[in-house]
């Protein structure tokens, strides 16, 4: 499984909060909080293709620029699946990748998995439940988070090899 | 190993952190703390530590200039039992979903209720308060005042024992009216306490938690082992993404807090400084750049490693981690779930902890003052302003230096298996992905 992951500035390790306006970029690499995940992947015969970053202050004011070149990176690509977050629950990030997560999984084939903290994102998370997977993860600093990176990996799995998600998604997602 | 290591902490690290009487004490402490760190930069200011400050300034303004000063840290530093009572109260009344104000008043009048309000002076009694019942001697009580007050309130609250006003009353009379019979059943209780601890040995609550409970446990609190083991459960919780601090202080900070305050009251009476191991030991002399001492790895990641990611997120952090933020580390690196970085992010902040101890308990440097320095302080400045000497500064450097030492064969390995990966990646073709054109 080849996997994409969509990271803000901070998760990607390009800085804190001072640096939201970091331009969409990214490496064929597995950066930051996607070099967590990816260890846990080639486990698996799986790995991160490559990791997408983009300031979340840069997305506000670049919503339909980003979305759209991230919905045609991922076409180009051709990643098995794109998981957008881990995002804790800095609720900036979280809307930037429920909002892309659901255009990319509307506008191509590719699947999509998003992982978000319930804390701060009430709102974003009421907002995209039905309509994106969404694995519960715990806020910054919270316990179970290396559950929650097993769930979204084995969400991820699933929904590539096309297997029945119901029941993981009940036990597992928003 | 680290899935094992999980099944154990977990199910402990979230009862405590859900643990809403040990929540509500450090929400407690941090409502206060804003106070503490502003009248303690009043307390640095009329004795700070450089010789001949207190005489020059006599000199310009007069010999009364530090009264003014001591005026406003006394308005905090004596009144810390109370405070505690109040700050606690607040958070525990909000936690148990009340409403805050209400319990938080009460909690107030109750811990007064026990508070002896005569003294003494020769054969006449003044109706005064000691302000020894006050401070730091009585945050215990404070604390212990607040948490039965508010839970004997809302057993009262949620039994209805209200007295309803006809609709149409305004909410602030209604809500005034709503409080009128759980007070009354708080007050009560906390009367005949006061009645039951006068006739007995102790003839006061304050002497019997202190001498029971407070002192006691300060003392526990007060030695190495109970500074390493903080320290290294805080480091160790990180190293699985649960914010270790959050955890530990909701155990340690009541205990921390008692010694830290000890040390203000002594150093603001010019007295001999009480205890080593305080709040400001851990903050200053254990951890650099904040949890983990991530100021040392920062160094090698910046001028060790060859990874550009590695190189990049080093100089992005090395500023905010001077002023002890670390996020950008903990996250961006990572250190959470990794377990290479986890060895120096838990070793580093333990051994300064048992060489800080060392130094200290031979007193080749003063014990720290207590004075609660904006924890964004860099070191070198927070060692010399919370000991006032130059020596503490140098145990700073020695620690820092030591960490980097420790941390560079660790940061070393990841940069090379970034360096590899970044190769490996380099030469598929460009590691870059281009969305200008796309």
């Amino acid at each position: 499984m080849k996997v994409i992951i969509l990271l803000d500035q901070i998760q990607s390790g390009l800085g804190g909060k001072e640096k939201a306006d970091t331009a969409l970029g990214g490496k064929k690499l597995a950066m930051g909080a996607a070099d967590t995940i990816d260890k846990t992947l080639k486990k698996q015969d799986s790995s991160v293709m490559a990791t997408f970053f983009c300031g979340t202050e840069y997305y506000e004011q670049n919503k339909e620029e980003v979305t759209g070149k991230i919905t045609r990176m991922c076409q180009k690509m051709q990643p098995d699946i794109l998981l957008v977050g881990p995002t804790y629950d800095y609720a900036d990030f979280a809307r930037m990748a429920c909002e892309i997560g659901y255009a990319v999984e509307t506008n191509s084939d590719i699947p999509v998995v998003a992982m978000v903290a319930k804390e701060k994102n009430s709102d974003t998370v009421a907002q995209f439940k039905d309509k994106l997977n969404i694995i519960k993860m715990p806020k910054k600093g919270g316990t179970g988070l290396a559950d929650s990176i097993d769930h979204g990996i084995e969400l991820c799995n699933k929904k590539v090899k096309k297997e029945d998600t119901d029941d993981f998604v009940k036990q597992y997602c928003f | 190993m680290q899935k094992k290591f999980e099944q154990v902490l977990m199910p402990v690290a979230t009862k405590l952190a859900n643990n809403v009487v040990l929540r509500s004490l450090r929400d407690g402490f941090l409502i206060i703390t804003p106070l503490i760190i502003v009248t303690s930069i009043f307390l640095l200011i009329g004795n700070f530590p450089i010789p001949g400050w207190a005489d020059f300034w006599s000199g310009v303004l007069g010999p009364k200039w530090s009264e003014w000063f001591s005026a406003v840290s006394d308005s905090v530093f004596s009144f810390t039992g109370l405070l505690a009572c109040f700050g606690i109260s607040y958070a525990y009344g909000k936690n148990r979903g009340l409403q805050a104000v209400h319990a938080s008043a009460v909690a107030i009048v109750s811990f007064l209720i026990m508070t002896p309000t005569t003294v003494k002076v020769g054969k006449t009694t003044l109706g005064a308060v000691q302000t020894i019942y006050l401070g730091p001697n009585g945050i215990f009580l404070g604390l212990f005042t607040a948490l039965v007050s508010v839970e004997l309130y809302r057993f009262a609250i949620k039994r209805n024992w209200t007295i309803k006003m006809p609709d149409g009353v305004p909410p602030a009379v209604s809500e005034s009216f709503d409080a009128l019979l759980p007070s009354a059943f708080v007050i009560l209780f906390f009367f005949l306490i006061r009645i039951i601890f006068s006739l007995t040995e102790f003839n006061t609550a304050y002497n019997f938690i202190y001498t029971m409970l407070q002192a006691p446990l300060k003392n526990v609190g007060n030695s190495l082992p109970s500074v390493l083991l903080y320290n290294f459960l805080a480091s160790l919780l990180w190293c699985f993404g649960i914010n270790g601090p959050t955890i530990t202080n909701s155990v340690w900070s009541p205990i921390f807090f008692v010694l830290t305050q000890d040390n203000l009251k002594a150093f603001q009476s010019g007295a001999k400084l009480p205890h080593i191991y305080t709040q400001q030991f851990i903050d200053i002399f254990t951890t650099y750049g904040g949890g983990g001492s991530t100021l040392s790895l920062l160094i090698v990641m910046l001028f060790v490693c060859k990874s550009k990611r590695i190189k990049e997120l080093g100089k992005l952090a090395i500023v905010p981690g001077i002023f002890g933020i670390n996020e950008p580390i903990i996250f961006g690196l990572p250190v959470v779930l990794n377990p290479i970085i986890a060895i120096p992010f838990i070793i580093v902040p333990v051994l300064n902890t048992l060489i800080s101890g060392f130094v200290f308990s031979m007193h080749w440097i003063p014990y720290t003052n207590g004075v609660m320095l904006p924890w964004t302080t860099p070191p070198l400045i927070s060692g010399w302003l919370s000991t006032g000497s130059w020596t503490g500064s140098v145990l700073q450097l020695f620690e820092l230096i030591l960490g980097v030492l420790l941390y560079y064969p660790f940061v070393k390995m990841l940069d090379k298996q970034y360096l590899n990966e970044e190769s490996a990646a380099a030469e598929l073709d460009d590691v870059d992905i281009d969305f200008s054109d796309i």
